[in-house]
């Protein structure tokens, strides 16, 4: 069961979008960013696998993306918290809200602006615990570093939601009929 | 019960299965400091990396264009052997001479908007080691982090976690020097009243634990003599940190290479 075609095809492209993600984070090109910032690929990522997804796949899906991230920049403080909570947010405003209007790269996108602007408000908390800033350049870098990442994620979230979500669905009926 | 238990297992032990594993993976990666996937992200932005000959061009055009360049060089040269002279006959006890460094190409910056970390095209395979000093057109930008054979992460003066001591050229004033994630630089005094003036130059320090003193840093915009605990300073950084497109990288002298055995062990150690 594990070794079938399509589910080592599938599988194949949910870690190799993922990594591209990964990469393109460490990308700085031209009309991509935003006073040197760009959108938050991951976040895009982890929110376009957390619709439609069991609570416990979103989070193993936040963790994961987080330990990546920690092992690509810093471990401490660590990115797992505030990718698991928008992991779990994305499965509670999936199932309460976009369920019973209409999944579309519209809902997404807003989905996705909000998200980064959580990130960005756990990142700063915790960067703050952590005492490397002091409080008033923390926050006005905060607003601006904010603000940027989630137009920017939000604009691109189609460019990672569609295609992927796309393929999982045509993964899906396929899944179902050979179990 | 035990039925429903087991038909229930056979159901979702594949998704269990596949779930642990991607954590394990995750952890492996994050143990590896992303060694793999910097090595990929090396061979498939390759062709887009500056060339070291590119680089040579451009700073040879540097010169056609300013011929003070080569005026100030053949000064500080002059100076150089004066010093060394005077060192001499003092029986000052000289570090050893700086070594030729690394054209190194930036190919990447940090995956995360808080920290000021660049990734540069040059790894283990060429000669770089953790805690290597990084410098740019205009003075030190950095020192290098982690290694992978073909990559290496740099750490910038800009990133919030840097600290190192620095000293005002003029007063031999001390303190450190610590980044905000913006483009200047925050500098703090151990004196609570230095002697510092705006256009004041900035270099590191003789008493910094990890990088060599004299090299130049920036200089002074803004002073605050009222700042608690201690005065600070507003430096903006000769390098323009944040449009780096490459970067020489050269050993740094004030670590004992095999003294600086940090976590990243399993990702440095190739030296072939």
């Amino acid at each position: 069961m594990l070794f079938k075609p399509h589910f080592v095809l599938n599988l194949a492209v949910t870690i190799l979008t993922l990594m591209v993600c990964f990469w393109l984070s460490l990308l700085r090109i031209p009309g991509l960013e935003l006073f040197g910032v760009t959108p938050n690929w991951v976040l895009i990522w982890l929110v376009t696998w957390s619709i439609r997804r069991t609570l416990l796949q979103a989070v193993i899906g936040g963790l994961t993306c987080g330990l990546i991230l920690d092992g690509l920049t810093r471990t401490q403080p660590s990115h797992i918290l505030p990718l698991i909570v928008v992991a779990v947010l994305t499965v509670i405003i999936y199932k309460r809200i976009i369920k019973k209007i209409q999944e579309d790269f519209i809902s997404v996108a807003l989905i996705v602006f909000g998200m980064a602007i959580i990130v960005e408000i756990i990142r700063s908390l915790q960067i703050q615990v952590f005492g490397y800033f002091n409080l008033e350049q923390l926050w006005l870098h905060q607003q601006q570093v904010g603000l940027s990442t989630a137009i920017l994620s939000s604009l691109w979230a189609p460019v990672i939601y569609l295609p992927l979500s796309r393929w999982w669905a045509l993964m899906e009926p396929s899944n179902q009929l050979k179990s | 019960m035990g039925m429903e238990t087991r038909s229930w297992w056979n159901r979702s032990r594949n998704q269990f299965i596949l779930l642990g594993l991607a954590v394990l993976a995750a952890t492996l990666v994050r143990q590896t400091q992303g060694a793999a996937l910097y090595e990929m992200y090396y061979w498939l932005t390759r062709p887009f990396h500056l060339a070291t000959a590119m680089v040579m061009e451009q700073e040879k055009l540097l010169r056609q264009v300013a011929p003070r360049i080569n005026q100030l060089e053949a000064q500080i040269q002059e100076l150089q052997n004066q010093n060394q002279k005077l060192q001499g006959l003092l029986n000052y006890v000289n570090s050893k001479k700086q070594e030729k460094g690394i054209i190194a190409p930036v190919i990447g910056r940090s995956a995360d908007i808080w920290w000021k970390q660049i990734i540069i095209g040059r790894g283990s395979q060429q000669g770089i080691r953790n805690q290597d000093l990084v410098l740019a057109p205009g003075g030190l930008v950095g020192r290098v982090m982690s290694v992978t054979p073909n990559t290496s992460t740099v750490i910038l003066l800009t990133d919030p976690m840097s600290r190192i001591g620095v000293t005002i050229s003029r007063s031999r004033n001390m303190g450190f020097l610590k980044g905000d994630a913006r483009d200047q630089g925050l500098m703090e005094f151990f004196e609570s009243d230095p002697n510092v003036k705006v256009g004041d130059v900035v270099v590191t320090s003789a008493y910094s634990q990890i990088v060599p003193e004299g090299l130049p840093i920036g200089k002074v915009v803004s002073v605050d003599m009222n700042k608690a605990p201690a005065p600070e300073a507003i430096i903006e950084f000769f390098a323009s940190i944040s449009t780096l497109e490459w970067v020489i990288v050269y050993p740094n002298q004030k670590l004992d290479p095999e003294s600086n055995q940090n976590s990243n062990d399993a990702t440095k150690s190739q030296p072939n």
